[in-house]
């Protein structure tokens, strides 16, 4: 454990450790562009140099292994007028577009400039002038003349989705990025990464560009249903401040986009494209009333004709979903548990063209929270007794065709689909985006999230219809 | 003291010097003979560090350094690669080893490979040299057949084999990291230190390159002993130099030269002058990233980095170029800062942004659009990417602009200010007959 010495103040290191991650674990800033904490050291933005104590000359702190007795300083004035050098060197030929830019407002370079230059360019040359909305992929749009080339993209998709499909083109501030041939961008099932990953505006959501500016949006933190694997995921909708009043007010209970939120015990910094691209899946049209029969009814006649569904029933049958949270099964369990003969439903499966699993995050169970299902329910294949006379199904996932005829049916669904109106009692249900609660990934790690917008009027929390069934209490309206 | 001790340039060049049998009859492959039948591996080594050879590629190395941290019998591959990527402007010393003595650098390399225990050889040449590539080329397969390379060489139980990679026309892959980058198939960018490319070369084992005048040094220096070759040239820096004089000289071309050679004997005597008898302006001394120096403080330095250092400048590769009074230095900066700009590799900030930055403020100067404070500008540019890039050609490239900037600052601020050169059509250089 080699102790080192970090603007005077002594640290202990590991011996693998390089300066800047001492400084990281330590809260100290030292600044970094082409550094992440996830991809190899490139060493090519020259942001993080330090100076060793008594030497004359600045060093890069990413690079720098540690040693003991080392002295380094990050804020000396040798450092200050590199960083501000380096800086200067950057913006020579970045287009400083901020106010078109997606980017802008959380732009390393935005915060940089503020922290470390300040002032405005000292060149008088033009710029370079280089390709804009280059599609990189059909999800990824390239501004080459916002790019500083610290080839966070390139190692990403070399080192962790291992595609291969970025590289440089050209020399000098000539370089480019560029698609490497015959791995197209768009089969990287991981492809969206790169754009979190680029500390300025050249990577660019296409579906994103121009729809927003990110200071009118906040970050909920939620996690992504698409598998197994859970992952911790920002679901970014407008601040109620911002809501638009004379535009559709759809854009106010909308996800603008998808990222990751840092969790080292399930996925690291990454997703896939699937969660960015939750607002498909969960923005399908919304089934928006209680119904009996396919005749819109209101929420008190509803639980009212399930109840006596329920009170009649001598064998009932239940499909539970895998897209509850943990609190929903428990509810599910404590009301019905009991008196249901309880089956697991897989509500989703993979879609064509899906990547089934990989080594990296996606997994081949398409469900959120089967495992939490599973230990409450059990994992028997669904099959109905000869004398089922009430099957209740929560979620999607059911094929009706298959369920006993003549069964009275109760089905929860959040969807617009056909057989809502074929069950006898129907209730509209909120997504998980719309309620807070837990997942429990298929290593049984347990991730909350919270609830971004407000349920749509008609649908109701299924916990609370589980609840409302069981205590034989009228909801109040 | 005569200073006229030859190492390399010891034969006359004939359409057929460079073949195996002349070399064979002129006693070539004798010190790998010897060395592979008579030393260990240690004792090979000693004698490198005894002479005291330096690195010939620009930066002066101790070759005997480089090679100590190579761990012998660490159980695993080291490499070894010459650097045959003689990009530097104005360096054609290692073109005259390729092409007149293509076996004096695959014996060398083969005493090398056997001191440091390697099994697979390289020579990276620059894709330009296509004659040299050829000589090379064929002396290595008459290398091979003699059992000179490759397997149990000279019937011994010593293997190594030598591949020939030819570069693609990058200046930055003469720069010992991005070479081997390059020889792993990748981008040619040079690499981050640590760690160093004797601890982590090639394919990531250790490796060490030297340049191809460094390595032809190792026969001379296992044929006659270290001790030898430190009597040769000073004593900080033993052995003689290849120089490769051009520019507007009577008799361009390669000269060896003992280290401590009287600087202006080579210009005035071997060189035959300056052509047309012109004056002597400048002398830029190793490869155009060496600071200039003028003509007249040339003229009581001796060719030692002892002498040049202190001068300002440095020996470098050896690449000379002397230039007559009359020659525009804004000009000669504008094309010298061209080619940087063009050959950055665009890895590191500095270097991208800043080469470009240099080039487009002289082209502007050039087209008389130039500000006072430009100069200013160009000078803090160079110095702020001095230290901070990956490989040394963001510091050459200040180098070589400070220097410049330093010296003839008044053709520069005499272009800005009435808009054209101070030597507009005045040079006159023809070859004296």
């Amino acid at each position: 454990m080699p102790q080192i010495f970090i603007d005077g103040q002594p640290f202990q290191a590991r011996r693998e450790q390089t300066v800047l991650q001492v400084a990281d674990e330590h809260g100290i800033f030292i600044p970094r562009l082409c550094w992440h904490k996830g991809l190899s050291i490139a060493g090519n933005c020259r942001i993080c140099v330090v100076q060793v104590e008594g030497r004359s000359w600045v060093e890069i702190s990413c690079n720098m292994p540690v040693s003991e007795g080392l002295r380094v300083l990050t804020d000396s004035e040798l450092v200050r007028e590199h960083r501000k050098a380096t800086m200067q060197f950057i913006t020579l030929n970045h287009p400083v577009d901020c106010g078109v830019c997606d980017k802008a407002g959380e732009c390393t370079l935005q915060d940089y400039h503020v922290a470390y230059n300040g002032e405005r360019s000292i060149s008088v040359e033009p710029k370079v002038e280089a390709t804009k909305f280059y599609a990189l992929s059909k999800r990824i749009t390239l501004d080459n003349e916002r790019c500083i080339l610290c080839t966070r993209c390139v190692r990403f998709t070399r080192e962790v989705s291992q595609s291969h499909a970025l590289g440089v083109k050209h020399r000098g501030d000539h370089s480019l990025i560029r698609p490497s041939g015959d791995m197209p961008l768009d089969r990287d099932a991981y492809s969206d990464n790169i754009v979190d990953l680029c500390p300025v505006g050249a990577l660019l959501s296409t579906s994103f560009l121009y729809k927003d500016r990110v200071w009118t949006l906040k970050a909920t933190p939620s996690v992504c249903p698409g598998c197994e694997r859970g992952c911790s995921i920002d679901v970014w909708h407008r601040k109620p401040e911002w809501f638009v009043r004379s535009l559709d007010a759809r854009h106010n209970r909308t996800i603008a986009r998808v990222t990751p939120r840092d969790n080292p015990a399930v996925n690291g910094p990454w997703v896939c494209n699937k969660a960015r691209d939750l607002a498909q899946l969960l923005e399908r049209t919304r089934a928006d009333t209680p119904m009996r029969k396919g005749r819109a009814v209101s929420l008190d006649d509803a639980l009212a004709a399930a109840r006596a569904l329920i009170e009649q029933a001598k064998r009932p049958v239940a499909l539970v979903s895998s897209w509850g949270s943990n609190e929903e099964l428990q509810a599910f369990k404590d009301a019905f548990g009991a008196r249901f003969g309880c089956f697991v439903k897989a509500d989703h499966q993979p879609a064509d063209g899906e990547v089934l699993q990989d080594e990296l995050l996606i997994r081949a169970d398409k469900n959120p929270n089967g495992r939490r299902a599973r230990e409450l329910f059990g994992s028997a294949p669904i099959e109905y007794p000869a004398d089922t006379d009430l099957v209740l199904v929560w979620g999607e996932g059911c094929d009706f065709a298959r369920l006993p005829r003549g069964v009275p049916v109760i089905f929860l669904n959040a969807f617009l689909a056909p057989e809502n109106g074929h069950a006898d009692v129907f209730f509209a249900t909120s997504v998980h985006t719309e309620r807070a609660g837990h997942f429990t990934n298929f290593e049984g790690t347990v991730s909350a999230f919270s609830a971004c917008f407000s349920r749509p009027p008609g649908a109701v929390d299924a916990e609370q219809v589980f609840a409302a069934l069981a205590l034989q209490e009228v909801l109040a309206p | 003291m005569a200073k006229d001790t030859k190492i390399l340039m010891t034969f006359p060049v004939t359409a057929t010097s460079h073949r195996l049998e002349e070399v064979r009859a002129r006693g070539g492959y004798q010190a790998l003979e010897k060395a592979l039948k008579t030393m260990t591996r240690q004792e090979v080594q000693q004698q490198i560090s005894d002479s005291g050879l330096q690195g010939r590629g620009g930066a002066a190395f101790a070759t005997g350094r480089k090679w100590s941290v190579i761990q012998l019998g660490d159980g695993q591959p080291h490499y070894l690669c010459a650097n045959a990527d003689e990009g530097e402007p104005g360096t054609f010393k290692d073109r005259w080893i390729l092409e007149n003595a293509p076996h004096l650098l695959i014996e060398s390399m083969m005493i090398a490979a056997y001191a440091l225990e390697v099994r697979h050889a390289f020579v990276y040449i620059r894709g330009e040299f296509e004659g040299p590539y050829r000589r090379l080329a064929d002396a290595l397969e008459e290398a091979y057949a003699a059992g000179l390379c490759g397997n149990n060489i000279l019937g011994t139980d010593f293997s190594c084999d030598l591949v020939i990679y030819r570069g693609a026309g990058s200046y930055v892959c003469g720069e010992a990291s991005a070479l081997i980058t390059s020889i792993e198939g990748k981008r040619g960018y040079p690499r981050n230190r640590p760690p160093r490319l004797t601890v982590k070369g090639l394919y990531q084992l250790p490796t060490v390159i030297n340049n191809v005048e460094t390595l032809s040094n190792v026969a001379w220096i296992v044929a006659h002993g270290g001790a030898a070759f430190k009597a040769v040239g000073s004593a900080k820096a033993p052995g003689t130099r290849l120089i490769s004089i051009s520019g507007h000289i009577a008799r361009p071309g390669v000269y060896e030269i003992e280290v401590g050679y009287p600087w202006k004997r080579l210009i005035y005597d071997d060189c035959g002058g300056m052509q047309g008898g012109a004056k002597l302006k400048c002398v830029i001394p190793g490869g155009i990233s060496t600071k200039v120096l003028t003509g007249e403080e040339i003229e009581k330095l001796n060719l030692d980095p002892a002498e040049v250092e202190p001068a300002g400048s440095s020996m470098g590769s050896g690449g000379m170029v002397a230039i007559a009074e009359g020659t525009c230095m804004v000009r000669l900066l504008q094309v010298m800062l061209r080619f940087y700009h063009h050959e950055s590799c665009g890895q590191c900030t500095p270097c991208r942004e800043g080469m470009g930055w240099l080039h487009r403020l002289i082209d502007r100067i050039v087209a008389g659009q130039g500000r006072l404070q430009d100069l200013d500008l160009m000078a803090r540019i160079s110095r702020l990417q001095d230290g901070n890039t990956i490989c040394g050609m963001g510091d050459a490239a200040g180098y070589a602009t400070l220097g410049i900037l330093a010296k003839y600052r008044h053709e520069f601020e005499h272009w800005i200010s009435t808009g054209r050169s101070m030597h507009e059509g005045n040079l006159e250089c023809r070859r004296s007959s």
